[in-house]
């Protein structure tokens, strides 16, 4: 079902929209060359330098060597990255279940506390993210006022723990990266034609046959979006399992910062960083495929 | 502007885009071959004499908060001069700095890094003739009159000490530990012991426990250090450099701890009695921060000024109770050892240097393997 507006087919062409689309590819340099700049360029630079070395000093050197590739073959990088796809799928299905509702009650009962609604979700998320997660850590710390609010009303034990879990670590993950499933979901509901849900009614679907037959494919895109907008900086994080998790909740991360900083290894952390994105293009074909689908779908 | 003007195609943006950036990836690596410029002679002589007189303002270049502000305003008075701070946070965040070509006058890299940083002519020689104080340094701590990370400390002035030991709480699992490494391996601590986020600590401490050298890179050496920790692994609670917080906030009632951070904790926690401190009777790590004059340093002969003024004993005793760290300099023992006076194993003797268990820098390949062996302790 195609909610937003489509292009219609193009107009012939004059002397007007030609001079127009001048304009637009001049438009596009400054945003081209920034991207070209320090996205692509850098890029370019991590992945060249997959298969670079480090001089005695620990500086990298570019060069053509493979050493980096064959050690990722070791078993302890791909428990790690695994570990680290099921925490980032799990955060993305714990964000989409908490912020649909939050997303849907503001869009369509908000009235007109929407904005003040949305920005008082925004506002704390301008708060650099680590300052925020460390100061989780020491409220969810063993002495810290949560446990021991809980141990006095005796809804936990001496050795409940919250820090250095596996639960801990996601719920960093979903506490972090919520705001990505929110603002598309609000905005996918915002756009949605309400009159659809009356329409749903109208045909004697109940509230939730129309809320599963209407409401959530119309939205479906923005929860995509917010599903690739949550697993992705998930999936490379390294401060929730820094400051959240213990041994046995180490990520992909975690190790290519240790390879950057203390293990003076960039060659080998650019070729973890490469092995990282490869594992998300892929899953990012899949969400690819599935748009292009949908928007086959709609264009008939 | 017409709105049904066709973008871009994307193909055509993607092209463009890659075409530039590979050009830019082809320049970069042609020019040199190295990540980032690598002409030490750029950035000037190592060995010319620096003229001790006010050059400009002092732009200093440290971990944050590491020098009492006082001391500051009393340089910047006396010189009629500005001390420019910038804060580094981490050895490797500063090295990237300096290859970055930023200039500084003083910087204070670690006894490893001041190796590394000598060794890439990246240093100025310090005269010690020229400084009034030398003398309370080198001539009373003789380790560093010739240490083997600058010798005859020729481009460096010894900073701060400090060491690696376990730091517990009390008041969880007695007072009394048994002095040695394995005692993180207790069964009363065990789920809440932390080790540092440090892969020169936690591997040398394995190597201590099993008699090794601190440095080690033998294949079988990191073997048996991997097999050693791995035995640790179930009862850890983390990997974290933060002792100070996971102590005081109950997380760990067990942890590899440095030196300053338990000294800072004596000041700050409210009840510092169930607080202990041990160093291990294996030997415990030793490791330094120096004053270095970078090559390309605009006002060195300020940065020189600085220096004797930071060594005058009435400053040396300021620090000292500021940082909670202590400094190799003749008359300010008393100070430190009233400092740390519930923990006096945080004091840094001529003996603890005499065993010389510094981090050594070693060879690529052996930085390596120790990068393979950590990687394997902590991910398990």
């Amino acid at each position: 079902m195609a909610l937003s507006k489509r292009p219609g087919p193009p107009r012939p062409r004059n002397g007007a929209s030609a001079s127009g689309s001048r304009l637009w590819t001049w438009l596009m340099i400054p945003g081209t060359l920034w991207m070209t700049g320090f996205l692509i360029a850098s890029l370019v630079l991590v992945a060249a330098l997959a298969f670079g070395t480090t001089d005695p000093l620990g500086n990298p050197q570019f060069g053509l060597n493979f050493d980096n590739i064959a050690a990722m073959a070791d078993p302890a990088y791909r428990a790690v990255l695994l570990r680290s796809l099921g925490y980032a799928l799990l955060t993305c299905v714990i964000c989409l279940v908490v912020a649909y509702p939050v997303a849907y009650a503001i869009a369509l009962h908000g009235g007109r506390f929407k904005n003040l609604l949305i920005a008082a979700i925004v506002v704390p998320f301008f708060a650099n993210y680590l300052v925020r997660m460390y100061g989780w850590s020491v409220v969810l710390s063993d002495d810290g006022p949560l446990l021991r609010a809980l141990r006095a009303t005796g809804l936990a034990d001496g050795d409940t723990k919250i820090l250095q879990t596996g639960p801990g670590v996601v719920a960093g993950l979903v506490y972090g990266f919520i705001v990505f499933m929110i603002i598309p979901l609000y905005a996918a509901l915002e756009r949605m034609d309400v009159s659809l849900i009356e329409a749903g009614r109208d045909l004697y679907g109940g509230p939730l046959r129309t809320f599963f037959y209407v409401t959530l494919p119309a939205t479906r895109q923005g929860a995509a979006a917010g599903c690739v907008l949550v697993f992705l900086p998930a999936m490379g994080d390294f401060v929730s399992a820094q400051l959240m998790g213990g041994p046995d909740q180490i990520m992909i991360g975690n190790l290519i910062q240790d390879k950057f900083f203390q293990g003076q290894n960039w060659p080998l952390g650019s070729a973890l960083t490469m092995l990282m994105m490869a594992v998300l293009f892929l899953g990012m074909l899949g969400y690819l495929r599935r748009t292009r689908k949908d928007e086959a779908e709609a264009a008939r | 502007m017409s709105p049904e003007a066709p973008p871009l195609s994307r193909r055509s943006f993607l092209r463009t885009g890659s075409g530039a950036a590979l050009g830019l990836g082809l320049g970069l690596t042609t020019a040199g071959c190295g990540f980032l410029p690598e002409d030490p002679d750029a950035h000037g002589d190592p060995d010319a004499p620096i003229n001790v007189r006010v050059d400009g303002d002092l732009v200093y270049f440290n971990w944050a908060d590491f020098i009492d502000p006082a001391v500051f305003a009393g340089f910047e008075k006396e010189y009629g001069v500005k001390v420019i701070q910038s804060n580094f946070d981490s050895m490797e965040g500063m090295a990237a700095k300096l290859n970055a070509g930023n200039r500084y006058d003083l910087i204070f890299p670690t006894a490893k890094w001041a190796q590394r940083l000598t060794a890439g002519r990246r240093l100025r020689r310090i005269d010690h003739t020229r400084l009034r104080h030398a003398d309370s340094v080198f001539g009373e701590y003789s380790y560093f009159a010739d240490p083997w990370y600058d010798p005859r400390s020729a481009h460096t002035v010894p900073f701060t000490m400090y060491k690696t030991g376990i730091g517990w709480r009390k008041d969880r699992i007695g007072d009394h530990l048994a002095g040695s490494w394995d005692d993180l391996w207790n069964v009363r601590a065990k789920g809440k012991v932390f080790v540092l986020d440090d892969r020169d600590e936690v591997l040398g401490m394995g190597a201590l426990k099993l008699g090794l050298g601190v440095s080690t890179d033998d294949g079988g050496d990191l073997d048996r250090i991997t097999d050693t920790l791995q035995s640790l692994r179930p009862h850890l609670r983390g990997f974290s450099s933060d002792s100070y917080n996971n102590l005081l906030n109950g997380n760990a009632v067990m942890t590899q701890a440095w030196s300053g951070d338990m000294a800072a904790m004596l000041g700050q926690a409210k009840d510092p009695s169930v607080l202990g401190f041990e160093v291990a009777r294996e030997g415990a790590p030793v490791n330094s921060d120096c004053y270095a004059i970078p090559t390309n340093a605009r006002h060195p002969g300020t940065a020189m000024l600085f220096i004797d003024y930071m060594l005058r004993p009435e400053n040396v005793k300021k620090n000292i109770e500021y940082i909670g760290y202590p400094m190799p300099v003749r008359g300010s023992e008393d100070t430190y050892a009233a400092l740390v006076e519930p923990f006096p194993e945080c004091l840094v003797t001529a003996d603890d240097l005499k065993d010389d268990l510094f981090f050594r820098n070693g060879s690529s390949k052996g930085e390596r393997a120790r990068d393979t062996a950590w990687t394997h302790v902590k991910a398990g």
